[in-house]
């Protein structure tokens, strides 16, 4: 295997290019492909399809060569195993522009992670084209769109758009597979970009559906408040450090990474020069002006680097400040702006609930396991870059939003909205874990998520694609309908409320969702421990999560198959979906329950927990103290001594159990009234059935101010500039007027008409010259030479003496 | 040899000058016939004969193939083609078309002031009035054939060179050395034959005007074929 | 008869050719027939052709024009030619159109 190593990113970059390719087919021969589009199911899925061979063709040749490390969780002698630098590919594709000696190019950083991603992206997707092929069927033919009504109150009829549903998809791949091997933040940030636009075309995909467009344009523009900030933390690493690369690249010198993580400072986070230089500007100024006699450029850039240092530390006397800390800390958060807003976290998440209005498989794919996930991928990727400050804020934002995307989904009705909600706290566990400092928790939540929540969202298509309605209350006792997809969205239940046994003969035995809530939990326990008061916090958050977790999805499951019909007419209609949607919810099922069994180094592959582990990224490793704030971020193996794993094992499971009981005390067993409960909590119910009031808040705040700014600022412009523009125009239209009347009329015009009516004159006069005599002509030549003659010799003879 | 030139005698009549009075007086007045008559063929026939008269003048001051040329073009070519003109339009009325008393008065009044300044110019320069090509000729025989004489009676032999040279003068004397016309010939394509080669640093002869009087013909021809061509759908009848 | 003895000089032949030059031009400006017109172009430029080979005439000076003089006179003549074709070209189709030589009638284009 090793000599495909060499071919790994050509490999790779064949998968990026494939769904490329099926989107251009679809797009310039997308009408000519025939049989109203469904060829352009088969390229898009077949692309993802080869795309997919290629991605675990390559971890094949990945994981061959690099051995996964020990999992150092169940070897308490290994704590001091030597930590080397993960295996990382670099390498430079094509050069796109230098600025001032920093070069912008197209290159790739691929790591373990990114084959991670690779896999896990490229198998889900080909599992959703699949399953698109028979959801999205009824495109095939002309549509009647009943919940987009046009102005007389009928319904729209529209022809099927089945080809560009793919062509999107398509498009949707490459862009994810693009932003998952870039190797560098502005390659990232045009990816990011471009799954952005993706999710909107598919987010409007119904778009004549006042909710759909309005639904897409909320995420798009919400994403871009996200954006500006990550730009401004792009702009921070680019002025400072002068280049955008991840890692080494041979001829663009060290990247971000190396800067901030150097070999010989141990890997520990150091600002980098190039951000102290930025950041004492003025104080280098100021020396070149204290100096008595002119430094030379190169005497300047000495003296610089030799106090580089002592800026840094914040040792020089009299001023303890720590030059490019802020800086630092500006391009961290900024960063991680961006990925508030792509996946979804608090105050940005509001746009991805209304994004359930695309189609089903889209949210499946594009708005739980791929690119909501984007972000926290993005987090995951750039962590040597964050200050322990920036973690805590990360784990902030991670906390708030786990809290409200559960309490949200308790009440919510719509079965898509559940699912949602459910992806916000999801995401809000994984922002929670990376920001306590528990990488591999983080990124092994995220991809366990991704299985299992592509899996419930399917499900849930199925559900919808049977009985033609979102309404849980609409549902009920569809089991019998619908054993596989009732069966298979039970497993996405219970793993993604993390049920497993601690311990079956010395190993903890569970769904997928078991290991990385754990993973998660542990984390924030060790966090806890030296933390107080952060640790609290984020614990009960975190535990009480994953309680309220395991009961908002029982409720929905419940609801949804077992009980009696509560709507007859949709019972009786329901049915089993076809085979094409059923066998990639039984594969995805399959990956929900095992994707984290760590039994599989027993025949030799690599676990995911294992595989994670050889990706993370260099220096974290160790503890990380922030100077600002008194904060440190323990380092992971901390999670996994007994100490921690104990307790919390039993706290998780007893959390999950207890939700799942009340769960079926409410709507299994019927013990309690929900409708009870919701009386006697009103004012609480209330709230969570509006969302904590955030898009009202957002509305009354942000819009309305925006409207209300926008109505003075038109005010302004109407009763003051434009007075003023139109009282200019007025004075230059009658200065225009006067200047025509005397100057233009009198002055040029009278001169011009006088000059032409001169010169007509005079040729009249002159006219009679021409008489057209021959002979009158030759006297005239005649006489004037004479006369000429005469002329001359009388000069030349008498005046001229 | 024709007696050219007189002898040397002082009082004898000198017949060069004689056939140029002659012939000058024969060009100006059929040019003043041309200028009077008001019949259209008498015109044409008093100016041939007064171009055959100027070309005699050519003659006279030695340009033998310029007055061929004379000869050949205008008596020979030009005014055929005047007559042949005068005969497709002479008809009664034209042939004698008067002109007004005034224009004659006026005409002549300004001609005659015109001749009378040019006349006056023309004999402003004394060494123009007369010519001593002739005296300068005979001297020059003269001294050169006592020099060969006193040679002789000095007993020497008289070279071939000094024979052709005695002879060259001679024919001066008589002849007159008129231009040959090789060497007009060899000047229209850019030889000069009468020059030494160091007096004529490039092109030195008439070879680049020769093209273009020769296009500036064709051209000519080409256009007076077009003026005059038959318009049969308007005057078909006219034509003669 | 004195001058019949003496050699003739430049001064005759440059008196003849402004003879028949004056005769010309008198002829143009008094001919209402343009054919007469044309003999008298004919003869203002016989006047030239005089003047010119009497200047290069060897036997009036000893700085005389040469053959550039006789060039230039029969350049004159091929001019002379060249103008006689094209101006009865225009005379005749003068006659076709309107029927007449008279250049007094053709006067439609004064002023």
């Amino acid at each position: 295997m090793d000599a495909f190593l060499p071919y790994l990113p050509s490999l790779l970059a064949t998968a990026v290019l494939l769904p490329l390719v099926s989107f251009c087919v679809i797009f310039l021969a997308g009408t000519w492909l025939g049989d109203r589009g469904k060829p352009a199911a088969w390229v898009a899925t077949s692309a993802i399809l080869a795309s997919t061979v290629l991605s675990f063709f390559s971890a094949g040749i990945w994981f061959a060569v690099h051995e996964t490390p020990g999992a150092h969780a169940s070897h308490d002698e290994h704590y001091a195993v030597e930590h080397h630098a993960p295996p990382v590919i670099t390498g430079d594709g094509y050069p796109l522009a230098s600025f001032a000696g920093a070069d912008v190019s197209i290159n790739y950083y691929i790591d373990a992670l990114t084959i991670l991603m690779f896999c896990m992206v490229t198998f889900i997707a080909t599992c959703i084209h699949f399953y698109s092929t028979g959801y999205m069927h009824e495109e095939l033919h002309p549509v009647v769109d009943h919940e987009a009504l046009l102005a007389n109150g009928e319904s729209l009829r529209r022809p099927g758009r089945y080809a560009r549903f793919f062509q999107a998809l398509s498009l949707f791949c490459f862009s994810m597979l693009g932003l998952v091997i870039s190797g560098n933040f502005l390659m990232t940030f045009v990816f990011w970009e471009l799954v952005g636009l993706c999710s909107w075309f598919l987010i409007g995909f119904y778009v004549e559906r006042s909710s759909a467009s309005t639904a897409a344009n909320k995420a798009f523009i919400v994403n871009r408040i996200g954006d500006f900030g990550m730009l401004i933390g792009l702009m921070a690493l680019w002025a400072s450090l002068g280049t955008l690369n991840f890692g080494d690249v041979a001829d663009a010198g060290s990247g971000v990474f190396s800067q901030m993580r150097s070999e010989a400072n141990h890997y520990a986070l150091k600002t980098p020069n190039g951000m102290v230089r930025l950041a004492a500007a003025d104080r280098i100024d100021e020396m070149a002006l204290a100096s008595s006699e002119p430094l030379s450029q190169e005497a300047l850039a000495a003296k610089v680097d030799a106090s580089i240092p002592a800026w840094r530390e914040g040792t020089t006397e009299g001023d303890s400040t720590k030059v490019g800390y802020t800086l630092l800390m500006i391009a961290g958060l900024g960063i991680f702006c961006g990925c508030v807003g792509k996946s979804a976290q608090f105050p940005l998440h509001v746009w991805l609930p209304d994004a359930m209005e695309g189609p089903t498989p889209v949210s499946a794919l594009v708005h739980s396991a791929t690119m909501v996930a984007a972000g926290v991928f993005l987090v995951a990727r750039s962590y040597p870059i964050f200050l322990p400050e920036v973690l805590l804020v990360i784990a902030c934002v991670g906390c708030v939003t786990l809290f409200l995307g559960a309490t949200i989904a308790l009440v919510a009705t719509d079965i898509k909205r559940v699912l949602a909600y459910s992806t916000v706290s999801q995401l809000g566990y994984m922002m929670l874990a990376l920001g306590v400092g528990g990488w591999a928790a983080g990124v092994m939540h995220l991809v366990t998520h991704a299985c299992f929540k592509s899996l419930l969202f399917l499900g849930s298509g199925s559900v919808i694609h049977a009985v033609h309605t979102n309404e849980m209350p609409h549902m009920g006792g569809l089991l019998r309908k619908m054993p596989w997809t009732g069966y298979t969205m039970l497993i996405g239940c219970l793993a993604i409320s993390g049920i497993g046994i601690p311990s079956i003969v010395g190993l903890p035995i569970g769904l997928s969702g078991y290991y990385s809530k754990d993973a998660i939990l542990e984390q924030v326990f060790s966090f806890r421990n030296v933390n107080p008061v952060w640790g609290t916090v984020f614990f009960g958050a975190a535990c009480g999560g994953a309680c309220l977790t395991a009961f908002y999805m029982f409720r929905m499951w419940y609801l949804t198959f077992l009980g009696e019909p509560r709507s007859a007419v949709k019972h009786d209609h329901a049915h089993e979906s076809p085979k094409v949607m059923v066998v990639p919810l039984v594969l995805l099922a399959v990956l929900a329950v095992a994707v984290a069994w760590p039994i599989y180094d027993w025949v030799g592959l690599p676990t995911l927990s294992r595989t994670i582990e050889q990706a993370r990224p260099t220096g974290i490793w160790q503890d990380m103290a922030g100077s600002h704030w008194s904060v440190t971020m323990p380092e992971e193996s901390k999670g996994h001594v007994a100490a921690v794993k104990g307790p919390v094992g039993v706290l998780a499971f007893g959390a999950a159990i207890s939700g799942i009981l009340l769960a079926s005390v409410f709507y299994l067993w019927k013990t309690l009234d929900p409708a009870d409960v919701r009386r006697s909590f009103d004012p609480v119910y209330r709230v969570l059935f509006h969302k904590w009031y955030f898009d009202e808040i957002y509305q009354a705040v942000f819009v309305r101010g925006t409207l209300a700014v926008a109505t003075c600022v038109a005010l302004l412009d109407r009763m003051v500039i434009d007075r003023l523009v139109d009282s200019l125009a007025w004075l230059a239209v009658s200065l225009a007027t006067l200047s025509d009347r005397w100057v233009d009329r009198r002055g040029v015009d009278g001169f011009v008409n006088w000059f032409s009516r001169q010169t007509y004159q005079l040729g009249s006069s002159l006219r009679s010259l021409q008489t057209g005599s021959l002979r009158q002509y030759v006297m005239l030549i005649v006489v004037s030479t004479v006369a000429l003659f005469l002329i001359l010799s009388f000069w030349t003879y008498s005046l001229a003496r | 040899m024709t007696p050219l030139l007189a002898a040397t005698s002082e009082a004898a009549i000198n017949w060069h000058t004689v056939m140029f009075y002659v012939i000058a007086l024969c060009a100006c007045g059929f040019a003043v016939i041309v200028a009077m008559t008001n019949n259209i063929v008498r015109m044409a026939f008093a100016l041939i004969v007064s171009l055959a008269a100027t070309s005699g003048l050519l003659f006279l001051a030695g340009a033998y193939f310029v007055g061929a040329m004379q000869l050949m073009i205008y008596v020979g070519g030009t005014v055929v083609l005047l007559i042949f003109g005068v005969m497709l339009t002479a008809q009664k009325a034209f042939i004698t078309m008067q002109t007004k008393a005034g224009d004659w008065i006026l005409g002549l009044l300004v001609g005659g002031t015109f001749l009378a300044v040019l006349v006056q110019l023309v004999f402003l320069m004394p060494q123009w009035q007369s010519s001593d090509y002739q005296s300068v000729a005979d001297a020059q025989l003269v001294a050169f054939a006592q020099e060969l004489k006193s040679q002789q009676d000095r007993g020497e032999e008289i070279t071939p060179q000094q024979r052709r040279k005695l002879e060259l003068l001679a024919a001066k004397a008589s002849e007159g050395m008129p231009q040959r016309t090789g060497e007009i010939g060899l000047a229209l394509v850019g030889v000069r034959a009468d020059k030494i080669e160091s007096d004529q640093p490039g092109l030195a002869g008439y070879l680049l005007p020769f093209e273009i009087v020769s296009v500036h013909l064709l051209v000519v021809l080409v256009g007076a074929a077009f003026l005059a061509r038959a318009k049969r759908h308007h005057h078909g009848g006219n034509q003669r | 008869m004195s001058f019949l003895s003496e050699p003739i000089g430049l001064s005759h032949y440059l008196a003849v050719g402004a003879f028949l030059f004056v005769t010309g031009v008198v002829c143009m400006a008094t001919k209402r027939n343009a054919l007469g017109i044309l003999m008298g172009i004919e003869l203002v430029l016989n006047g030239a052709i005089v003047n010119f080979v009497g200047f290069a005439s060897p036997y009036f000076r000893d700085e005389n024009l040469g053959l550039d003089g006789h060039l230039i006179a029969l350049f004159v003549i091929v001019l002379a030619a060249a103008e006689a074709a094209v101006a009865l070209a225009i005379a005749l189709n003068f006659y076709n159109n309107h029927a007449t030589i008279d250049v007094d009638r053709a006067d439609e284009l004064k002023g």
